[in-house]
């Protein structure tokens, strides 16, 4: 018998409360956050970006490893709906991407290569604190039905105490540290790839798949892992 | 007798990595008389950076106005040349060097090469006015001073340039790119990140292309980076 929708999202956020109790691992939790809504919601693709010590915002977790999906993500955090969600810490609909304003003209064309029609973006929000903006991908115009926005925006405001509980609020430091540190953990991540890809002559989706399910089973923060793949203290 | 080279090992890589600044734990090390540091061949040209005294800038002088001796052979084979001996017994000779050399006050040279994987840096040519000899040891721990110095003199030269990469649109997904060519070249060659790193710039810096068409070529295995009985080179 197939679980019921209630039952699948009640599935999702016990797997996101997990991910918080088990270890702290803001890259696998965002990681669990995006797969989540694009299994469960109406989205093709799904990518969160947090802010960078900089203040700009980087791509830190993606449905996909493919390059062509992480520039369309990353892209966004310079122009369109999902920078503008940040900015203002409100969600931002885009129905249909052919009425993008003029400038999100480059963002539209790399959406539109992609086979994506509308873009939904939904900030990562505690209270004053805007930490990123998690963005969804449609390959359908009109808007998202409002049980997936509710969901989708319940499971973000999760994601976000999560990244911020064991942090006072008040500190901006050092939320923007921690934020920082997961970002940091993305470099060891996307150097750890290389390593398994060239090592086992894989594609970067495999390599990511496989480090992450290691860190699973043996319990780890995936950053912790791909520190020792790329120092060469670990290897598999 | 370690504890000399330990020593010198942390004053060259705290230092500002300045060539002049590079000299003085040299010869606290070894304890010859004279040490130089070049840059040398077309990647980064052929000039003396910093020479201790008169006579080894003499030597490098020689050298670079001859096309030969001691040094451009350390740096052809990719390992340390030594002349315990260099007018009584040379081990080597060269045309127009060896009669030059024997009218300057100069018992032994020992040329190191400066390498980092398949880049030819430069050298450093040290010497004493009596013969002697370097131990086996003592040769071993020089080259991996060389090997601090390479870095170093890589690094400024790359920054004296503006070798990074220019910010810009997308310039953050041309990292990401980087970071997994950098993971597959420490597994290629089984080097440091910042190593691996390092190579892809210089490549791209030698190349005069972004860092970021090196990084696809790694990642398409257009450009790869092997060991071979030689030492390390790339194979297109």
């Amino acid at each position: 018998m197939t679980p019921t929708r209630e039952g699948r999202l009640f599935d999702a956020f016990a797997s996101l409360a997990d991910t918080m109790v088990v270890g702290y691992d803001i890259v696998e939790l965002l990681q669990t956050l995006v797969e989540t809504c694009q299994s469960l919601l109406d989205v093709s693709a799904a990518g969160i970006l947090l802010a960078a010590a900089d203040g700009e915002l980087e791509l830190v977790a993606s449905t996909s490893e493919q390059s062509t999906l992480v520039e369309a993500m990353q892209l966004a955090a310079e122009q369109g709906p999902c920078i503008e969600s940040f900015t203002t810490g409100e969600v931002v609909s885009l129905p249909d991407i052919e009425h993008s304003p003029p400038e999100w003209a480059q963002f539209q064309r790399v959406v539109r290569e992609q086979g994506f029609r509308s873009v939904y973006a939904i900030p990562l929000k505690l209270r004053d604190t805007t930490i990123g903006s998690m963005n969804l991908m449609r390959t359908e115009t009109g808007e998202l039905n409002p049980e997936d926005v509710r969901a989708a925006q319940a499971m973000a405001d999760m994601a976000t105490i999560g990244i911020l509980h064991q942090r006072a609020l008040r500190d901006s430091d050092e939320t923007r540290e921690q934020l920082q540190r997961a970002l940091n953990s993305r470099v060891l991540i996307e150097q750890a790839k290389g390593v398994l890809a060239q090592t086992h002559q894989i594609s970067m989706d495999e390599a990511f798949a496989r480090l992450r399910s290691f860190a699973r089973a043996n319990r780890q923060p995936m950053g912790d892992v791909a520190e020792r793949l790329v120092q060469r203290t670990l290897i598999f | 007798m370690a504890d000399r080279f330990t020593r010198a090992a942390d004053a060259l890589t705290r230092c500002d990595g300045t060539a002049a600044a590079m000299t003085g734990p040299l010869l606290d090390a070894v304890g010859l008389d004279g040490v130089s540091i070049s840059t040398m061949g077309e990647f980064l040209g052929t000039e003396t950076l910093a020479a201790s005294d008169d006579q080894v800038a003499r030597v490098d002088e020689l050298q670079f106005d001859l096309g030969e001796g001691p040094c451009w052979d350390a740096l052809a084979l990719g390992r340390a040349v030594l002349e315990p001996d260099i007018r009584a017994t040379p081990r080597r000779f060269w045309p127009a060097f060896s009669p030059a050399i024997a009218q300057e006050e100069v018992g032994a040279i020992f040329a190191f090469p400066l390498l980092i994987g398949p880049l030819r840096v430069g050298g450093i040519d040290m010497y004493s006015t009596e013969p002697r000899e370097l131990t086996a040891e003592d040769t071993a721990q020089t080259e991996v001073l060389a090997g601090i110095v390479g870095r170093h003199v890589l690094r400024r030269a790359l920054r004296e340039a503006g070798g990074e990469d220019l910010p810009g649109l997308g310039s953050r997904t041309s990292r990401r790119a980087v970071h997994q060519a950098t993971g597959m070249v420490i597994a290629q060659l089984g080097i440091s990140a910042d190593d691996a790193h390092l190579l892809i710039q210089g490549r791209a810096f030698a190349e005069g292309r972004p860092m970021r068409d090196v990084a696809e070529d790694v990642l398409a295995r257009t450009l790869i980076f092997t060991v071979t009985p030689d030492g390390i080179e790339e194979d297109r």
